[in-house]
């Protein structure tokens, strides 16, 4: 139990230098701020949730009731931006010469190597329209969607995360499960649409157990078999990804 | 037109009703001075806690066409707090009582001064222009954001299946916490496409929101030295630009997925509880009490519940603690037992999640 807690509390302070920072600004505040009301609030209960998150017995509650993963949740209680920002203005506030705009630069500075932009992430990218969705996603569900009436399309990985975001009416036979491993999902169409070489022979007739309208594949993939063997036709192709459609199937229009 | 109307539309529901509404509270409040910042965030935290009331029975008791029903609900009631709130603030108009306030007391002062409430103003500028120009990919949305669309364009609550199919079981577990419904509440009423709103319109609400907290938080860490705020204000700022030393914190949640209820816990609801139990405190020192300043507790205790199922637990333990450690500093045994009060809601939700699981 003890080792889950720190794996947890070390996956949440990342490097640990602006966790660094907010226990030394806690030490410092502990030494000089005499206002009570601060004290019980920065210090006091923050130092209580910390001993409660370190507290193996109270960890083995929590973990019983709503599971490992998100433990680390209990550090939000800890004001660490209130406590630094303020920690640090404090002792802006001690120094009398111009030595403190110069403090100030310094902890700027130290806080932005300390941690780590948050646009810098890899997850992060620009908007390609006001959806926040890929323009892929919303030009073939915009091509593909009746209506008032529900649509079955086969997507690929890439996108089955977006496509309900942004319609409902396109349903799929697998979606986000494929994509978290500890879900442990199993489907047969969505290993054949993720291997290397797209085989229609294996695609296709799976596709049709679940009445799809569409399959949709990546433009760049090699493909093998012969998609009208199986009754379905190349309709469009749009953003770098080719669009098949089984006409058998009744699309209400 | 019609987007135009619709933003206009969104404005008017995240902006001017929160801000009449928490005109409720404000009117309550000790000096009758309260600032637009008080209003808008106690705004908040009273529409989500009203939301959370309204909509988890519906859930519950699966009315058919659940979310027409929640619409109306919460729209009139939301209306009728609003109106109560602009009458109020008329009241106080009229009699010269009273003046509007976001920055008094803090706009004047020297040059740097004003230099930290410029960098400040851009760094959060600049938060809210890179929440509409960039985008962040997060699993989660796969979940959140389509429970929204779902929602919106069924009625049903909890009733179709997010990630690929159509209908499924009833998920009442996350529909003890509805905030996606709330998104898809804003959807319908502005007719803006629910995504659209997830992903851009609440982000530029919210983070706007959290500042405001931190503003007021700065107004009662630096009561005597109000000079320090806007310095204090730029600290902030950083810190959550640069904050994301792990995926795991909650300035990541707060500008990477701020449309997920998780973020508006982390961001908005802990930290406002804070404030309020700053405020809970000034008045134990004066040996005073403020009824109004439970209300917003127990509201915010209500809200975390919208946000996440988690929200109970943290809620709990965040009050419990608080509230002890205030008690014994302060020798006012009544501090934790009012406190406790403000938890029955976390508590309920707890026991409904417990029998559901």
């Amino acid at each position: 139990m003890w080792s889950m807690i720190t794996t947890s509390f070390q996956n949440f302070m990342g490097t640990g230098l602006i966790m660094g920072w907010y226990l030394l600004t806690l030490v410092y505040l502990w030494i000089t701020e005499k206002d009570r009301r601060k004290r019980v609030l920065l210090l006091y209960a923050p130092l209580a949730v910390l001993a409660l998150y370190f507290n193996p017995l109270f960890a083995r509650l929590v973990y019983a009731a709503v599971g490992d993963e998100i433990y680390y949740r209990l550090l939000w209680l800890l004001p660490v931006t209130v406590v630094v920002a303020y920690g640090t203005v404090c002792v802006y506030d001690r120094i009398k010469s111009r030595r403190k705009y110069w403090f100030a630069a310094l902890c700027a500075v130290l806080v932005t190597v300390s941690g780590s932009c948050i646009y810098a992430s890899p997850h992060f990218h620009k908007a390609e329209n006001l959806y926040h969705m890929p323009q892929a996603v919303v030009d073939i569900c915009d091509a593909i969607q009746v209506e008032g009436r529900e649509v079955m399309a086969v997507f690929p990985k890439e996108m089955l995360s977006l496509v309900r975001q942004y319609t409902p009416l396109v349903c799929m036979p697998y979606g986000r499960e494929m994509l978290v491993s500890r879900w442990q999902a199993d489907n047969p169409l969505y290993d054949a649409m993720e291997a290397e070489v797209l085989d229609m022979n294996v695609i296709l007739p799976l596709a049709k157990t679940y009445s799809s309208h569409f399959v949709i594949v990546p433009e760049g993939k090699k493909v093998v078999g012969n998609v009208e063997d199986y009754g379905f036709v190349l309709v469009d192709r749009i953003d770098g990804y080719v669009i098949y459609q089984d006409p058998g199937v009744y699309i209400g229009l | 037109m019609a987007i135009i109307a619709g933003c206009f539309i969104l404005c008017i529901w995240l902006v001017g009703i929160p801000l009449l509404t928490g005109a409720v509270p404000a009117f309550f409040m000790e000096r009758r001075k309260p600032s637009l910042a008080f209003m808008w965030t106690s705004g908040y935290i009273l529409s989500w806690a009203l939301f959370q009331l309204v909509t988890v029975p519906l859930v519950f008791l699966r009315v058919p066409q659940g979310f027409k029903a929640v619409v109306g609900l919460f729209a009139g009631l939301s209306l009728a707090f609003a109106a109560a709130g602009a009458f109020l603030l008329l009241r106080l108009v009229r009699k010269r009582a009273w003046r509007l306030s976001l920055v008094s007391g803090e706009s004047g002062g020297s040059v740097q001064h004003k230099v930290y409430w410029g960098i400040f103003l851009i760094l959060a500028a600049l938060q809210l222009v890179l929440a509409v120009g960039m985008t962040y990919q997060d699993g989660d949305d796969a979940y959140y954001v389509a429970i929204s669309t779902l929602t919106e364009s069924s009625n049903t609550l909890y009733e179709l299946m997010p990630y690929s199919m159509g209908a499924t079981g009833f998920d009442m577990r996350h529909g003890l916490a509805p905030f996606p419904v709330w998104i898809a509440f804003l959807a319908r009423i502005s007719g803006l496409p629910t995504v659209s709103v997830a992903h851009v319109a609440v982000p530029l609400a919210l983070i706007p929101t959290t500042y405001l907290i931190f503003y007021q938080i700065g107004r009662q860490l630096f009561a005597k030295r109000k000079e320090r705020l806007p310095l204090f204000l730029c600290f902030t700022a950083i810190l959550v630009i640069f904050g994301n030393y792990s995926i795991y914190t909650a300035e990541n949640f707060m500008l990477a997925r701020s449309r997920q209820g998780k973020s508006a816990l982390g961001c908005i609801v802990i930290p406002m509880v804070l404030l309020l139990f700053f405020l809970i405190l000034a008045q134990a020192e004066k040996k005073k009490d403020l009824w109004v300043l439970w209300v917003l507790l127990g509201a915010a205790v209500t809200a975390a519940c919208l946000c996440t199922t988690l929200g109970t637990m943290l809620m709990c333990l965040l009050l419990g603690v608080t509230g002890l450690c205030g008690a014994a500093a302060y020798r006012r045994p009544g501090l934790a037992v009012k406190t406790a009060l403000c938890c029955i809601p976390a508590l309920i939700y707890a026991a409904l999640y417990f029998v559901i699981s």
